[in-house]
């Protein structure tokens, strides 16, 4: 039975796959609470699925997998906005299209390409040794970025998501501020991509913020709250994936499940409590 | 002062929204937007604002309007206080980088004690009443400071003392030379303004309440959507809201 409580340190791979998750929990937290109250999950798992094909063909023509993926999330925005625009869909309806688009042209084209399925099982779930110094590189640019994106923009965030039809007359700049957000998350999405996998990027920008704003009515708590609980969970996968061999981001998604569902059960009780 | 000149626009192109809109308002004046839903009020509001997509005629304005919207159209589920929602007010006037001004946060809390809710600054905004969230609105649209305010059917279905309230504002904003538009479907209260403005897809009429309010105009504007009480000397649209 291996200790799932001990993480070894001293392993370079586990060294690095920690940081990863220091570094990733930064934008899944800033960004993960404005995907939260934004209502963007939907979009952020889709974001997270579209870039499966990309990734196969960067492996197959050998090119950078985030510069790949980081097309597709981006193409897949614009497309999604320009469709929502045209009112000829609901914005869910073409996110699901999209997203169902993607996975199967993702796994004919893999068929071509890889010999065998753990290369797809890798790009879909992630992994934990693949890891290296470019990946580790462009997770801390992105988390930069999150915070500097979320400083210059949170007001303009949080005052047309609560109502969008007196932002501009506030004078503030909704359209340009929300394109900044979905290409924020697209690139969360990107980095997030190598250590949980494309069918699991909303395990880490969706779910620790969604756990946070379970417990709290105060933004800045959201914010830092979820932060620190992206990155505790997601040391803890890493203790968790390495001790059962199995890959980070279904650990991760287990975990923070879990630890959803206890919070979602706790404050739902205390609620009851508070009624009666 | 705000002069519109033959306006007229809408949200797709070959289908006016509204047309031939033409008046006049002074500093210090309140004027009634009375019209049936669907009539044009608030695409009026949208052309003032320069969000109508497309657009015709001139407008002169003062300076940029601020909107206080139907307090339905905001999220009830968003962690933000009543004090937070009144400081989007400041939004445009601080830079990114900095805090809302201190002068800001305190011309905020002077907000909320002008509208009767100084004790709520804390207050999440959804726990709110329906008339304090529209006081909260009234409140932001104070502390932006502009000299003309749309107002979005302030008083719909709002309690007694939210009404009160409101209606007090209204007279000390009026006292400070700033310009009211509010859309209303309270014919009554209109008929206590300076000015009137009847609309169904186009002015209808345009003046002082006794010169307007006649059961012929009132009749052009609702159409079905009219009660005509006390022999005419009395009139009452029904507003039902579509969502």
């Amino acid at each position: 039975m291996p200790s799932v409580a001990v993480i070894d340190l001293s392993l370079p791979y586990i060294q690095r796959a920690v940081l990863e998750m220091l570094l990733l929990s930064v934008p899944a937290g800033l960004l993960g609470s404005w995907i939260v109250l934004r209502r963007l999950a939907f979009f952020t798992h889709a974001v997270g699925s579209v870039s499966f094909p990309a990734l196969v063909l960067a492996a197959a023509w050998g090119i950078a997998p985030q510069l790949a993926a980081l097309v597709a999330a981006l193409g897949f925005g614009v497309a999604q906005e320009r469709i929502a625009r045209s009112r000829r869909l609901p914005a869910d309806a073409a996110t699901g299209l999209l997203l169902v688009g993607a996975l199967a042209a993702g796994v004919v084209l893999a068929s071509d390409v890889f010999e065998s399925g753990a290369e797809v099982d890798t790009l879909l779930f992630g992994s934990l040794i693949g890891l290296d110094d470019r990946d580790l590189w462009l997770t801390g640019i992105v988390a930069v970025g999150a915070v500097a994106l979320d400083a210059a923009l949170r007001r303009d965030w949080l005052a047309t998501g609560f109502d969008p039809a007196s932002a501009r007359a506030l004078g503030l700049r909704p359209a340009l501020a929300d394109r900044l957000l979905l290409a924020g998350i697209a690139a969360a999405a990107v980095v997030a991509l190598d250590a949980v996998g494309a069918l699991l990027v909303a395990v880490v920008l969706v779910v620790p913020a969604a756990t946070v704003r379970l417990v709290t009515d105060r933004l800045g708590a959201l914010r830092l709250g979820a932060v620190a609980l992206a990155a505790l969970e997601g040391v803890a996968a890493v203790a968790l994936a390495d001790a059962l061999n199995v890959g980070a981001g279904p650990a991760l998604a287990v975990l923070a499940g879990g630890v959803f569902a206890a919070v979602a059960l706790a404050t739902a009780a205390r609620v009851r409590v508070a009624a009666a | 002062m705000i002069r519109v000149e033959d306006l007229g626009g809408g949200y797709v192109p070959g289908r006016d929204a509204l047309r031939d809109v033409r008046f006049t308002a002074e500093p210090g004046q309140i004027v009634g937007v009375l019209g049936p839903n669907g009539g044009g009020k608030t695409t009026l509001f949208r052309a003032l604002l320069g969000e109508l997509p497309i657009r015709r005629g001139e407008i002169e304005l003062p300076g940029r309007p601020a909107y206080v919207p139907q307090t339905e159209r905001a999220r009830l589920d968003f962690p933000v206080s009543a004090f937070d929602v009144v400081l989007m007010g400041a939004y445009a006037r601080t830079s990114w980088y900095r805090r809302v001004a201190r002068a800001d946060r305190a011309a905020a809390h002077a907000a909320l004690e002008r509208v009767g809710l100084g004790e709520e600054a804390g207050t999440t905004f959804g726990a709110l009443s329906g008339g304090q969230r529209q006081r909260v609105l009234i409140a932001r649209a104070l502390l932006q400071d502009a000299p003309v305010l749309l107002l979005d059917e302030p008083l719909s279905g709002v309690d007694g003392v939210s009404a009160a309230r409101i209606e007090a504002v209204f007279a000390e904003l009026r006292g400070e030379g700033r310009t009211l538009l509010v859309a209303t479907h309270d014919v009554r209260q209109a008929g206590e303004w300076d000015r009137v403005l009847c609309l169904h897809g186009r002015q209808i009429e345009f003046g002082p309440p006794a010169a307007v309010l006649s059961p012929e105009t009132l009749r052009e504007t609702y159409g079905a959507e009219l009660i005509v009480l006390e022999g005419g000397s009395r009139a009452v649209g029904i507003g039902h809201h579509q969502h």
